[in-house]
C-alpha cells in the first residue's frame, strides 16, 4: 500500500467535559460497544491502510488498554500494523500544541518506508468511508492536499464549524474559512486529509521552525491564501456524526437508533471492529420492556428501557425506568431508579429509588465509577 | 530430547459427524454447531482448557472441517495463539507407506503420537466436542497426580432411570475403577463417564501402540483401550464431577441444553466473569429492540434486530425478527431472518435460514398432538411464505 495513516487521539478532549476527564476523546465509548477510534481504524483497515500511527498527548492509558495487541483490527502485523506515538521531546515544551507540532514529533514514523501519501484523521468524527476512493480522487486531482468534507444543515442558528470550505466545479477549493458559521452550500471539513508525504514533511518542518502549530490555519489556509497550494475537496455523501461536544455526542448516540444511520455506519460489508470482551448474550426477563433501544451483549434487562443506548454488561433492575439515556459498560440502574436524559459513564451504580433527570441539550453526566 | 516441555496438553476429538443432529450437521462437524446465542459447542471444551491453564490443544478434525478450521483459525479468540503451544488443527494425513482416515478415537490419537511427543508432556487430557459444561481440568489433574493414577475418568452422577443410556463406571470405595459397563440394562451405580480422560502419557502411548497392533480392535477408547488398561490392573480412578454437564448429541438434548441457559433452576451461568466462555466475534452492532419488538425470558445477542415478540427463546448473533413474528421456546441460530408474521414454536432454526412471511414452524406441546417433537430447519434453507412445518418435522 502506498499510503500510511495517522490518527490524532486528543484533539477535542476539552469540549467533551467530564467524559474525557479520564480518557482521550479517541477512547470515548460510543454506540453501545464501540469507542471513537474504532471507526477511523476500521475504515483504514477496510481500505487496506495497515500502517497506522496513533498520536497521543495525555490520558492515553485507556486508549492503550482498548487497543491491546490490535488483533481485533487485524493490525498485529510484522512489518506494518499500529504504532502508538507518545509525545516526543519538542525542545522545551514536551507536549505539542497542535497537529503540526504533533506531526513534527512523529517524523520518524512519517519517514518509515516508501509510501507517498499520508491520511491524517481526527478520531471523533464517525462515518463509514472507503479511503481508496479518496486516494484515487486525490491522485487524479494532482493536488498536494485533499480535504474530505460533507454538506449538512446547521443544527442551530449560528453553529460554528472548525473548517468551512467552498469549491469550484472541479472540486478545487476556492475559499477556506476557520471557526465560522456555514450553510448548506458550504463544504465542512471532516478532519480527514490525504496529503503528499514529502509535501507534508517539508511543510511541517518549515511551519514548526516558524513557531506555527495549527494545521488548518497555519498550513492549509496560509498556503492557500499565498496561492502556493491547490486544495482538492472530496465530498463524502454518507452518514457523518461529529461528536464535538456533549450535546452532539448525546444526539449522535441517539441517531444510531435510526435504521438508516445504523445500516450505513455499521455496513456489514465494512464492519466496525472493536475490542472483544467475551460477554454472554443479554438476558431479558419477563418484566423487561424495551422500546427503541440499542442493547449490547452481557446485560441483564429487567426494567423499562426506552430510546436509549445500553453498553455491554449493564444491569437494569426490576422497576427501573431508563429513558433517552446512554448507559455505559458495567453500570447498574437499581430497583425503582429513574434515569432520563442522562449519560451514565462506566461502572456507575444508580442506587435504589434514585431519580436523575437531565435535559436534551444538557444531559446529566455521571462520571466513571460513581455511586449515586 | 527437548528441554522445553508442557506438563499437560489436551487432545480434542472433533472429527465426529454427529449424525443424530441430522440437518444441523449436514455441512459442519458437530463441535461447530452453534449454541447459546453466540457460541459453538467447541467453545466450551476450549474455554475450559484455557480457564484450567492448559494452553496447548490438538484439535482432531475429519468430518466436514471447513467451518471448524475457519472458526478456530489461529486460536486467538481463546488466547490459544501461542509461540510454544496453542491451538493446532490436526487432520488425518498421508504417510509414506499408507494413508488412512482416523479409524476410531484411539487411532486418531495414535496417529498424532509425534505431535504429542513434540511437547513431551507428562499428562494428556482427552476431550470430546459434544458436551456443554464448565470444568476446571486442573483440579482433575491434581486428583490424577494425588491418586498416582495412570488413567482418570471424569464421572457424573446421573438419575438411575437414565443410567442405562450411558457408559457406567463401577468403582471401589477409594474411587478406583473395577468395571466398565456400556449402556447396562441393570446399572449397579449411577456414575456415568463424561468422555473426559486424563492419562499419564507414557502409559497411554504404550497402550495406543498395542491397540494399533491388534487387528481385532476397533481402535476406540471406550471399547478397547480403557478395558485393556483395566485388564492389566493399571491404576484407574473415577473423578467425580459436580455441576452442569449436558450431552448435545441429539435434537432434543441440543434444544434442552439451550433452554437450560434461561432456566434459573438449572444454574448454568454464562456470565461468570471468573470462568468466561470465549468465542470468535463477528463485529456486529448492538441488538436493536424496535418499538414493536419485545423479549421475555430470553437471550438475545448482538447484531439482531427485533421487531417481533420473543418468548423463552435463544436468538443468536445477526438475526432479524420481523414485525408480528412470534418466537416461542425456540433456538434461532446465527444470521437467520424470520419475516413478518411468522410463528416459530418449539423449534431449532439453523444458520442463514429465511422463514417467509406468516410461515409456521412447530407447535407447542400443549396442543396435544400425537408424535409431538422439536421441529428443525436446516442450515441455509428458505421456508416459503405461509408454509407450515409440523412439529417434529425436519427440513
Amino acid at each position: 500500500m502506498n499510503i500510511i495513516g495517522i490518527v490524532f487521539s486528543n484533539i477535542y478532549d476539552s469540549s467533551l467535559g467530564d467524559l474525557t476527564e479520564h480518557r482521550t476523546s479517541a477512547s470515548l465509548p460510543f454506540g453501545g460497544r464501540y469507542r471513537h477510534i474504532d471507526f477511523v481504524l476500521s475504515n483504514m483497515v477496510n481500505s487496506d491502510i495497515t500502517t497506522i500511527g496513533v498520536i497521543t498527548k495525555h490520558n492515553y492509558q485507556s486508549l492503550m488498554d482498548h487497543l491491546g495487541s490490535c488483533s481485533e483490527w487485524d493490525l498485529n502485523r510484522k512489518d506494518s500494523g499500529l504504532f502508538i506515538l507518545p509525545p516526543f521531546n519538542l525542545g522545551q515544551s514536551g507536549v505539542y500544541r497542535g497537529k503540526l507540532e504533533a506531526l513534527s514529533g512523529a517524523s520518524t514514523f512519517l519517514h518509515r518506508g516508501k509510501p507517498e501519501y499520508v491520511l491524517l484523521s481526527d478520531s471523533n468524527l464517525l462515518c463509514n468511508i472507503d479511503y481508496q476512493k479518496v486516494l484515487k480522487a486525490h491522485k487524479k486531482s494532482g493536488a498536494k492536499v485533499t480535504v474530505i468534507a460533507n454538506r449538512q444543515k446547521p443544527n442551530y442558528d449560528g453553529e460554528i464549524m472548525p473548517l468551512v470550505l467552498s469549491a469550484d466545479e472541479n472540486s478545487k477549493a476556492n475559499d477556506i474559512l476557520i471557526d465560522t458559521t456555514f450553510d448548506e452550500k458550504n463544504l465542512l471539513g471532516m478532519g480527514m486529509y490525504i496529503v503528499d508525504k514529502q509535501y507534508l514533511i517539508n511543510s511541517v518542518k518549515e511551519c514548526v521552525a516558524r513557531g506555527h502549530f495549527h494545521f488548518e490555519r497555519d498550513l492549509l489556509q496560509a498556503a492557500f491564501n499565498e496561492g502556493t497550494l491547490d486544495i482538492n475537496i472530496f465530498e463524502f455523501n454518507g452518514t457523518v456524526l461529529r461528536n464535538k461536544d456533549v450535546a452532539s455526542y448525546f444526539k449522535n448516540n441517539m441517531a444510531c437508533l435510526d435504521a438508516d444511520v445504523r445500516n450505513d455506519l455499521f455496513n456489514p460489508e465494512n464492519p466496525i471492529y472493536t475490542k472483544v470482551r467475551d460477554e454472554a448474550p443479554t438476558f431479558y426477563s419477563e418484566s423487561s420492556v424495551t422500546n427503541n433501544c440499542l442493547i449490547a451483549d452481557g446485560c441483564i434487562i429487567k426494567g423499562y428501557v426506552e430510546n436509549s443506548v445500553i453498553f455491554r454488561d449493564v444491569t437494569i433492575e426490576e422497576g427501573a425506568v431508563v429513558k433517552n439515556s446512554i448507559i455505559m459498560q458495567g453500570s447498574v440502574v437499581s430497583k425503582d431508579a429513574k434515569v432520563e436524559y442522562s449519560i451514565i459513564d462506566k461502572n456507575v451504580v444508580i442506587t435504589e429509588g434514585t431519580t436523575l433527570i437531565g435535559a436534551e441539550i444538557k444531559p446529566e453526566i455521571i462520571p466513571k465509577g460513581r455511586t449515586v | 530430547m527437548l528441554k522445553r516441555r508442557k506438563n499437560c496438553i489436551a487432545m480434542l476429538l472433533a472429527g465426529g459427524q454427529g449424525s443424530r443432529l441430522k440437518v444441523l450437521t449436514a455441512d459442519i462437524a458437530k463441535p461447530a454447531v452453534p449454541f447459546g446465542g453466540k457460541y459453538r459447542i467447541i467453545d466450551f471444551p476450549l474455554s475450559n482448557c484455557v480457564n484450567s491453564g492448559i494452553d496447548t490443544v490438538g484439535i482432531l478434525t475429519q468430518y466436514q472441517p471447513l467451518v471448524l478450521n475457519n472458526y478456530i483459525g489461529n486460536g486467538q479468540p481463546w488466547g490459544l495463539n501461542r509461540n510454544f503451544g496453542g491451538a493446532h488443527v490436526l487432520p488425518p494425513y498421508a504417510k509414506s507407506e499408507k494413508s488412512e482416515w482416523y479409524k476410531g478415537t484411539a487411532n486418531a490419537i495414535y496417529q498424532n503420537i509425534p505431535f504429542i511427543d513434540m511437547y513431551n508432556p507428562e499428562y494428556v487430557l482427552i476431550l470430546s466436542g459434544d458436551h456443554i459444561y464448565k470444568m476446571n481440568y486442573d483440579e482433575m489433574l491434581a486428583y490424577h497426580i494425588e491418586k498416582e493414577s495412570d488413567c482418570t475418568i471424569a464421572v457424573i452422577d446421573v438419575p438411575l432411570k437414565e443410567a442405562s443410556r450411558f457408559g457406567i463406571i463401577n468403582t471401589n470405595e477409594d474411587n478406583s475403577i473395577y468395571e466398565f459397563e456400556e449402556k447396562p440394562e441393570h446399572p449397579k451405580c449411577t456414575n456415568a463417564s463424561m468422555g473426559i480422560y486424563i492419562f499419564t502419557w507414557k502409559v497411554l502411548k504404550k497402550y495406543l501402540i498395542e491397540d494399533e497392533n491388534n487387528p481385532e480392535s476397533d481402535n476406540d477408547f471406550g471399547k478397547n483401550v480403557l478395558p485393556a488398561l483395566l485388564k492389566d490392573n493399571q491404576r484407574m480412578f473415577a473423578y467425580p464431577f459436580k455441576g452442569y454437564w449436558k450431552d448435545v448429541g441429539t435434537i432434543e438434548s441440543l434444544w434442552q441444553a439451550n433452554m437450560d441457559l434461561i432456566d434459573d433452576s438449572v444454574g448454568f451461568e454464562l456470565k461468570d466473569k471468573s470462568f468466561k466462555i470465549y468465542a470468535r466475534n463477528y463485529a456486529k452492532p448492538p441488538c436493536y429492540m424496535a418499538p414493536s419488538g419485545s423479549a421475555e425470558h430470553s437471550l438475545v445477542s448482538e447484531g439482531c434486530v427485533v421487531e417481533g415478540k420473543v418468548d423463552h427463546s435463544i436468538i443468536s448473533t445477526g438475526c432479524t425478527i420481523g414485525k408480528g413474528a412470534y418466537i416461542n421456546h425456540s433456538v434461532i441460530m446465527p444470521d437467520t431472518v424470520i419475516e413478518e408474521g411468522a410463528v416459530i414454536e418449539y423449534a431449532i432454526i439453523g444458520e442463514h435460514v429465511t422463514i417467509g412471511k406468516n410461515a409456521r414452524v412447530g407447535k407447542s406441546p400443549a396442543s396435544e398432538i400425537s408424535g409431538w417433537g422439536i421441529s428443525v430447519v436446516g442450515t441455509g434453507k428458505t421456508i416459503e411464505q405461509d408454509k407450515v412445518i409440523d412439529p417434529k418435522e425436519i427440513v
